[in-house]
């Protein structure tokens, strides 16, 4: 013990020695971290950068950069591969089932936040089980359901079907927006003589844009994204989305990687786009209704 | 007389004040239904209905479109714990849960830590990890599909560092084709575990890790008994979200193995899948999907009673 501190370096070199382990700390941090973001980046980079060559690089080149790039992929996919008219049924599902949820959520998500009612215990503790009733589980009575209903080959049956299982996630991510906004302003609203309708529609809708973008967002990922809907209520090929003629793809050209590259570009663009756009929605968005839900 | 008389008023005053009272109530229970009403009724119909419907369905054997159905009472769920391929569905199931969950649970700490240290760049390694959480399952599926080929970048990469004997072709081995999908899946789940861990992480207080720091403890040791006790809820709600997540996998083996090679990677959902759909046995497919649910539901009212006992 006496021999060790009689032996302690002097301040000035412990200094130095704590900057360099400091900085090399800072170093293997960094490095630890690009090996990580390389795991998660280079899978994607490649097939994406795969769309951009033609048969021969695929071959010669498989991991390099496409020299030079060509657009044969893309161009094949879209009209023989008739990702043209997938990528429309996918824009029309969509859009329709985000139009649909930013109507339904906001209103629901106000009734749970704001108003005190009968019954509301049990409504809540139905719409928290919803979360997480897996889709899976359900796809059997579902496609029967949309059998007697006469809705399978049609948009409504997955536009439907994503609507309802959605619903409670987006209206807790409302009710959760709406719980932020502070009671006075219903009060002095109410005191103008203000109808509830208008109340939710001019005072407090507006307040809650951020949300209702956020609702958007996400639910457009989530529908383009979806298989397993189209894969089993849509059989006709004029109505197949782009995960589902992608599926398909992948069971009939398995090894024409420049095609298959072509097809993942054209699914994720769009997705990437709006996420570059919109980081904090997404990354906000995902996390807190992930950790409420 | 007098006295009698304003007790009757008062007590007519107070029933009226409680008759308005109610009807104001009943009014607005009625406004707060109005507006729950779209997203209620489609959950009902669309979910709710189908959820019971499921139950009733196991009970029956059933093509899934003759007009008639026999009842055959619990024989579907007899069959189904004598059919060693279910258990093997199962047994796949909690392998590929277990492995997802760890890696994301494990590697998504260390990560969030290392991100919350980083004095530059946070956001960008954020954004980074969080394409693939953006991206559809069956690109997922693809992408690593390429890379676990005979000849695709796993195999190059272990030849470049020397261990070019144990390349093989991942997804067509039994012995690794799990293990390899369950990556895949983690992949895709990976940077939603760090965004939220590493909210968590800076929502600590930061008095404890100077505390620790004044007491000479280094990252290590800050790491495992600041970060992890502190993150305690954050842990437990990543774990079962990941977990409900991971039981109902279904697009990325299906669009890669389909459950084989030998079954290898059978789950509960690809199983009920081709019991239902690709044979037609609505009625056995229906209790395969009802295990499923059970086991979800189950690890979701944990979870759910986990948050609250968390919140309190």
């Amino acid at each position: 013990m006496v021999a060790f501190t009689t032996t302690a370096p002097p301040a000035r070199a412990s200094a130095l020695t704590r900057f360099r382990r400091r900085r090399g700390g800072m170093v293997g941090l960094y490095v630890y971290l690009t090996v990580v973001a390389a795991f998660s980046l280079l899978p994607l980079l490649l097939a994406w950068m795969t769309a951009f060559k033609d048969r021969a690089q695929v071959v010669s080149n498989p991991y390099g950069f496409p020299n030079p790039p060509v657009i044969d992929n893309l161009q094949e996919a879209w009209t023989s591969g008739r990702f043209s008219q997938y990528f429309m049924s996918s824009v029309i599902i969509s859009v329709t089932s985000v139009l649909a949820m930013v109507v339904i959520a906001p209103l629901a998500g106000y009734g749970l936040a704001r108003m005190r009612f009968w019954g509301r215990g049990v409504v809540i503790t139905a719409l928290l089980i919803g979360l997480t009733i897996p889709i899976t589980a359900i796809i059997l009575p579902l496609y029967s359901v949309m059998r007697e209903l006469n809705l399978l080959d049609t948009y409504a049956s997955v536009v439907i079907t994503h609507v309802a299982i959605g619903a409670p996630f987006f209206a807790f991510i409302m009710r959760a927006f709406f719980l932020r906004l502070p009671a006075a302003l219903e009060d002095a609203a109410r005191v103008d003589g203000c109808s509830e309708l208008r109340l939710f529609w001019s005072v407090m809708l507006p307040l809650v844009r951020p949300g209702v973008f956020t609702v958007a967002l996400l639910e457009f990922l989530w529908t383009w994204n979806n298989l397993i809907l189209p894969l089993v209520f849509l059989t006709s090929e004029n109505v197949r989305t782009l995960p589902v003629g992608m599926l398909l793809l992948t069971g009939r050209f398995a090894t024409d990687y420049g095609l298959l590259s072509a097809a993942v570009l054209i699914l994720s663009f769009p997705v990437v786009i709006l996420f570059l756009t919109f980081q904090r929605n997404f990354l906000e968005g995902l996390a807190s209704g992930a950790v409420k839900g | 007389m007098a006295a009698t008389s304003t007790r009757a008023q008062a007590l007519t005053q107070h029933q009226q004040a409680r008759r308005r009272r109610l009807r104001r109530g009943g009014r607005r229970t009625l406004i707060a239904y109005a507006f729950l009403a779209p997203a209620l009724i489609l959950y009902v119909m669309f979910v709710v209905r189908p959820m019971f419907e499921l139950f009733g369905m196991s009970f029956f054997t059933w093509n899934g479109v003759s007009p008639t159905r026999d009842f055959v009472g619990l024989d579907n769920f007899s069959r189904l714990f004598a059919d060693s391929l279910f258990w093997k569905s199962f047994r796949n199931n909690l392998v590929f849960v277990v492995l997802l969950v760890a890696f994301n649970v494990i590697v998504g700490l260390i990560t969030a830590s290392a991100l919350a240290r980083a004095p530059r760049g946070r956001l960008l390694f954020q954004l980074i990890f969080f394409l693939p959480v953006v991206q559809a399952s069956i690109v997922t599926a693809l992408v690593w599909k390429w890379i676990y080929q005979p000849d695709g970048l796993l195999n190059r990469l272990l030849e470049v560092v020397g261990l070019g004997f144990v390349t093989r072709g991942w997804l067509g081995d039994p012995d690794t084709a799990l293990p390899a999908l369950a990556l895949a899946a983690a992949w895709s789940g990976f940077g939603l575990s760090v965004v939220i861990f590493l909210a968590g992480i800076q929502g600590i207080d930061q008095t404890l890790y100077d505390a620790a720091k004044v007491d000479g403890a280094n990252v290590r040791q800050m790491f495992f008994n600041v970060t992890v006790p502190q993150l305690r809820p954050v842990v437990t709600v990543v774990f079962l979200l990941e977990m409900i997540g991971a039981f109902q996998t279904f697009d990325i083996i299906w669009a890669t193995t389909r459950g084989g090679p030998i079954s290898s990677t059978e789950v509960l959902a690809t199983y009920m899948f081709k019991r239902g759909f690709t044979e037609a046995q609505f009625g056995y497919g229906a209790a395969v999907a009802v295990t499923l649910m059970i086991v979800v539901l189950t690890a979701a009212l944990v979870s759910l009673f986990v948050r609250e006992r968390n919140e309190d």
